[in-house]
């Protein structure tokens, strides 16, 4: 039932060389127009990002452990919380779904690269140069950037943030952006014309749904934002005054930044959805339940993301709160689906507890207590009571790093194999979790109480008397164990480089989707061969031949 | 191709019917511009699709229930195995923003390089018309 098709590219046939030297190895890894390697390239540069916003919260925690500034000013923490979350929204958790999305997709839908190749190269350095652009504001002699990720016009003109630190950061995220406009229109390019004979649009594996939903939503939510940073830009070279309080600038600013801002939320949590929605039905040994449901669903989601920007701004006091309050509402709905969906999945599954179904459980949890509090924030009256307050801190935190981190390592420890040929050990990978698990709830469960009880988000400083202190304290602390959780990981890392090779093409024994029909890791153009195209399971049909739906 | 230009133009007619409900219920204009260009950037994929569909009719192999991978055998299309080009204009690019912020002398130096690498980088497999028959 296997049929065969010839791969069309001359390198291809080329006789293998000797171990290349280490200076071809650079050169190769600089031109490369192969998207597994330039996805290698977004995975490692956005994880190192992580690492370096990371330890900017780590300075942002520690300063708050106790009442009184420890080590920082006021300017240095304003800097610090700025970058950290630029550094995570748009050097990180965005890139990192290109990285996955460049790695596995082309694989999944049976392609032999990205429509584009050279413009996916573009893409990684821009996104490269835009990164290190706003990073370098630290090295300026005002320092970096200070006012907060969302850049909030008047604060942002250049009376009150001067200094080229804040015009690095906004010409650094236009370039940056540009970059993943760039991708976005690679991905949708090439789902809709690259995928293999009989991979049809409902045989698509949910994760490739998920990459090309997201990457519409990239097309409709990047360009404001570039057009903002311009605009913004264009206020602080030449003076213009397009973001004048005096002529409504102040909101229009807002409405800009969050129209982008919003959409921006479910580009960062759809494809991690998507990684839950492979990984689930791999060990529960069932197909994902409800596959067009939780497609519709998917659709629904990115439909209405776009409709709810200014529910960030209820405190302005100048939104129609009853429209907005009623699409976020509504978007709970489909998000719900989406968790009936994996629970279904799971439902009298054989499940069996490997790493990456422990951080998909970790995702599950974390993710449903800040979709929770998010339903509570959707409603004005409870906004108003907790808006900018350590409550909103902890509900996105629970969000985002709840879908993007807890995937993004249930991810590597599935994906690993495919993309190195070798396993992560499962102890370590165990011993991860559970200590970034238990470091991640107790820096932020702890934040919701702090946030009720009015401890404000971005204030470098609080009062013995206010009553913060020992919630700060475990925050603290739970933050450090969160870091450390790193160690065991990077251990892992360490130790598989010597790890046995896997050679087989689905180490995981149940893999459903078409990445597990090519050998670990694949060869340049992906297939050598490739097996019939009948389910949204091409994988696991070629394997388990007596237990598909395939009429022979 | 069908479902492309139903997915777009769903979407099209989503944001058109939220653009005219917002009108009617906030009448604030950048939402109304925001969304509204939403619906046009929608409309403008979905009628391309569909444009397309119309013209190539039949069922392509990857929307054919009964596709065979060997439907899609032969040439698949050209790859390029390497190239240079993306880190210059990678670079220049980002040079041209730099400059906005340092001084201009950047700006100007860097719009040429940026002329230069994008040529390299559009031109980089074109060859004179006679050998086109790879």
């Amino acid at each position: 039932m296997t049929t065969f098709a010839t791969a069309p590219i001359e390198a291809e046939s080329l006789p293998p060389r000797s171990k290349p030297g280490k200076g071809r190895l650079v050169v190769k890894w600089l031109t490369s127009t192969d998207h597994k390697t330039i996805g290698y390239l977004y995975l490692i540069t956005s994880f190192a990002w992580f690492l370096i916003a990371g330890i900017l919260a780590l300075l942002l925690r520690a300063e708050l452990t106790r009442p009184g500034m420890q080590f920082l000013s006021a300017e240095q923490y304003n800097q610090v919380f700025t970058m950290h979350g630029t550094i995570m929204l748009l050097m990180f958790a965005t890139p990192l779904f290109v990285g996955f999305a460049n790695v596995i997709m082309p694989l999944q839908i049976g392609a032999a690269d990205v429509a584009f190749p050279r413009m996916n190269m573009l893409s990684y350095w821009l996104y490269l140069f835009g990164g290190l652009m706003a990073f370098a504001g630290f090295l300026s002699p005002g320092g970096a950037a200070s006012f907060g990720w969302t850049a909030y016009a008047p604060l942002s003109n250049n009376i009150y943030s001067p200094g080229i630190g804040a015009d690095l950061w906004i010409v650094g995220l236009a370039i940056g952006g540009l970059g993943t406009i760039l991708g976005g229109v690679n991905f949708v390019t090439t789902i809709f014309t690259m995928r293999a004979p009989g991979m049809t649009m409902f045989r698509m594996s949910m994760f490739t749904w998920n990459v090309l939903l997201t990457s519409v939503l990239i097309l409709i939510a990047f360009p404001p934002l570039a057009a903002a940073l311009l605009a913004l830009e264009s206020d602080r070279l030449f003076g213009s005054f397009i973001f004048d309080p005096a002529n409504g600038g102040a909101m229009l600013w807002q409405h800009l930044f969050w129209f982008f801002g919003h959409p921006e939320v479910y580009i960062l949590a759809l494809p991690f959805f998507g990684i839950a929605s492979e990984i689930l039905p791999v060990f529960s040994r069932k197909p994902i339940f409800g596959y067009k449901g939780l497609i519709a669903a998917t659709i629904a989601i990115a439909a209405l993301s776009v409709a709810v920007w200014a529910h960030h701004m209820y405190a302005t006091g100048h939104v129609m709160l009853p429209f907005f309050s009623f699409m976020t509402f509504l978007i709970a709905v489909p998000t719900g689906v989406k968790f009936f969906n994996w629970i279904g999945t799971m439902w009298r599954g054989s499940l069996t507890f490997e790493t990456p179904m422990i951080w998909i459980l970790g995702f599950l949890i974390t993710f449903l207590l800040g979709g929770l509090t998010g339903v509570i924030l959707a409603s004005p009256p409870l906004d108003f009571a907790v808006s900018a307050s350590y409550f909103v801190v902890a509900h996105f935190h629970y969000v985002l790093f709840g879908t993007v981190v807890f995937s993004m390592f249930a991810g590597f420890y599935f994906w690993w194999p495919k993309m190195t040929g070798k396993m992560l050990n499962e102890t370590l990978g165990k011993i991860h979790f559970w200590t970034l698990f238990i470091g991640f709830h107790l820096t932020f469960l702890v934040q919701h109480w702090l946030g009720i009880k009015g401890f404000p988000r971005r204030y470098a400083d609080y009062l013995a008397t206010d009553g913060f202190t020992g919630m700060n304290m475990v925050s603290t602390l739970g933050s450090s164990l969160l870091a450390l959780s790193m160690i065991p990981f990077a251990i892992n890392v360490w130790i598989t480089r010597k790890a046995p090779m896997v050679n087989v093409d689905d180490p995981w024994g149940y893999g459903a989707s078409l990445e597990w029909a090519t050998s670990c890791p694949p060869p340049r153009h992906n297939f050598k061969s490739m097996p019939q195209i009948r389910s949204e399971r091409p994988a696991f049909d070629l394997h388990y031949p007596h237990l598909s739906k395939i009429e022979k | 191709m069908k479902f492309g230009y139903r997915l777009f133009l769903f979407l099209f007619f989503f944001y058109a019917i939220v653009t005219v409900v917002y009108w009617q219920l906030a009448n604030e204009p950048v939402g109304i511009t925001a969304l509204s260009l939403s619906a046009g950037l929608a409309l403008i994929v979905g009628y391309y699709f569909w444009f397309i569909d119309r013209r190539t009719g039949g069922i392509l192999p990857e929307d054919n229930l009964q596709g065979e991978i060997s439907d899609g055998a032969g040439e698949l299309g050209f790859f390029s195995p390497h190239s240079w080009w993306p880190l210059p204009v990678a670079l220049s690019a980002t040079a041209v923003g730099m400059g906005l912020i340092i001084g201009w002398w950047l700006t100007l130096i860097a719009i040429g390089a940026l002329l230069v690498s994008i040529l390299g980088f559009v031109l980089e497999y074109e060859k004179p018309q006679s050998h086109q028959d790879h």
